[in-house]
């Protein structure tokens, strides 16, 4: 629990001195201050796509049941951090390119990133005998997750080969702190939600097994 | 330069606090959902045990 | 079995025009809109009515419960998977074959000079989806809601397919001012290698009864 109590301060703390020390950005004005949010919101994304990876593929070889249940919960995360990092993207463009949508390259792998999400977390929903959920979620994981690259790759050349690069996000310093700051406050965020989402699906996996074994003694 | 419009800037930190506060709301609630399960299966197993 | 499998056949195959025929109601009449569409249009009804023929391929050994006696066998769990990708390689071919003949007479589509390496690009592309295609459906055909399962999971999948494809299909369609095809068909090659080997390599672990 304080791990989440410190988690939300930080980010509190790191929002905060963000905003008030900013200067107005040359083309954005101030509109500049949403990427303190929007920015960190999708490395969290990436970083629990790779946690999905690496307990995956940790599952598929050593078949124990808390490496699967630890992919979910970093799945469920990273599908909410996703979702947040849509919806800032679209706020962030509004003013900024007069639409809510444009099929530029981030945006259109964030969404795309979004749906494998969705799927893999609609295949756990759908599976209900433990083991094939446990296996069949960690294959479509790691596959899913070695995609992410290549998705990601084939967007931008979509983008950039018949259109001209928009302006390089190149990060005047003054920025960097401060987004480096939410950064990492976000990131302790996320490790409290993965740990209790854990934690939650440890606690219904015992409830599952000891349902099993009393319906197995005829209780 | 564009202009800076405040709404957008705050309505974006609004939506990150809701997410992020809604998100954090739901765990605690599932949380406490399972664990009366929990306790609940336990007492049932150890009562039919006696 | 065989008549089974035509009966099959026939029906995807079907819809798949039915779907082309649709996009070209929906997206026409204008001759040039519907030229410009024509690369899109035929790789949509190949991906709409290719899940079809994928859960189709896991479904004779549903049915008929032959799916368990199988993988009592004691053979490398591989060679079910390859017996599978080799027969959606063949529907999917014939089909996208059929496809692209419609799709040209219809979208009013211009045969270029370099239509080898079109077919290298339909022949790449369709490796892809065949792949991935049957991966998924090995675990979707076998799930609850697999009509809607397996086209939620394989579709993202096959973003970089569908744009790499359409992409290099329509600067070979034109005249490829930035040399762009090549680069496309290399990202389909390196795609159809890497999940070829990872979707291997996961089977054994999807596959168990």
């Amino acid at each position: 629990m304080w791990l989440g109590v410190a988690g939300f301060g930080a980010v509190i703390a790191a929002q905060a001195y963000a905003i008030l020390t900013s200067p107005a950005e040359r083309d954005m004005g101030h509109l500049q201050k949403i990427m303190y949010v929007h920015v960190p919101a999708a490395w969290m994304t990436f970083l629990a796509f790779f946690v999905v990876l690496v307990f995956s593929v940790r599952y598929l070889w050593r078949r124990n049941e808390n490496d699967d249940l630890l992919a979910a919960a970093a799945a469920e995360v990273g599908a909410t951090f996703n979702g947040l990092t849509l919806l800032l993207g679209m706020i962030w463009g509004r003013p900024a390119w007069g639409v809510w949508w444009v099929w530029d390259a981030r945006l259109t792998s964030t969404l795309v990133l979004f749906l494998i999400f969705v799927g893999y977390l609609a295949l756990r929903a759908l599976v209900d005998d433990a083991d094939q959920r446990a296996r069949w979620s960690a294959a479509v994981g790691a596959i899913g997750a070695i995609n992410v690259p290549i998705v990601y790759m084939s967007v931008t050349w979509w983008r950039t080969l018949h259109q001209p690069p928009s302006s390089a996000a190149t990060l005047d310093p003054a920025y960097t702190l401060g987004l480096r700051l939410n950064a990492i406050a976000l990131l302790v965020l996320m490790i409290y939600f993965i740990k209790k989402r854990y934690d939650i699906a440890r606690l219904e996996r015992s409830v599952e097994h000891m349902a099993e074994a009393a319906a197995m003694r005829g209780t | 330069m564009i202009e800076s419009n405040p709404a957008f800037i705050i309505a974006a930190y609004a939506v990150t606090w809701v997410v992020l506060l809604g998100y954090v709301l739901h765990l605690v609630r599932r949380n406490g959902r399972v664990s009366a399960e929990y306790e609940s299966m336990v007492l049932k197993i150890s009562g039919k045990k006696k | 079995m065989e008549l089974r499998a035509k009966v099959g056949f026939n029906s995807v195959a079907s819809l798949g025009v039915t779907i082309l025929v649709l996009l070209g109601l929906a997206l026409g009449p204008d001759t040039d809109a519907l030229r410009n569409a024509a690369v899109g249009a035929v790789w949509l009804a190949a991906l709409f009515s290719g899940v079809l023929a994928f859960n189709r391929s896991f479904q004779v050994e549903l049915e008929s419960g032959a799916l368990e006696p199988l993988l009592q066998y004691p053979g490398p769990r591989w060679t079910l998977l390859a017996g599978k990708l080799l027969g959606n390689l063949i529907f999917l071919t014939l089909m996208v074959g059929i496809l692209v003949i419609v799709g040209v007479v219809l979208f009013g589509v211009r045969i270029p000079a370099d239509w080898p390496s079109l077919l290298g690009v339909l022949a790449l592309g369709i490796v892809g989806l065949v792949v991935m295609g049957t991966f998924y459906a090995s675990m979707a055909s076998r799930s609850r809601a697999r009509e809607v399962l397996l086209p939620l999971l394989l579709f993202p999948m096959l973003v970089p397919v569908l744009l790499a494809a359409t992409a290099a299909s329509k600067a070979l369609l034109g005249a490829d001012l930035m040399h762009e095809a090549g680069a496309w068909i290399q990202l389909l090659a390196a795609y159809d290698l890497v999940f070829l080997i990872a979707t291997f390599l996961a089977f054994e672990h999807v596959i168990e009864a």
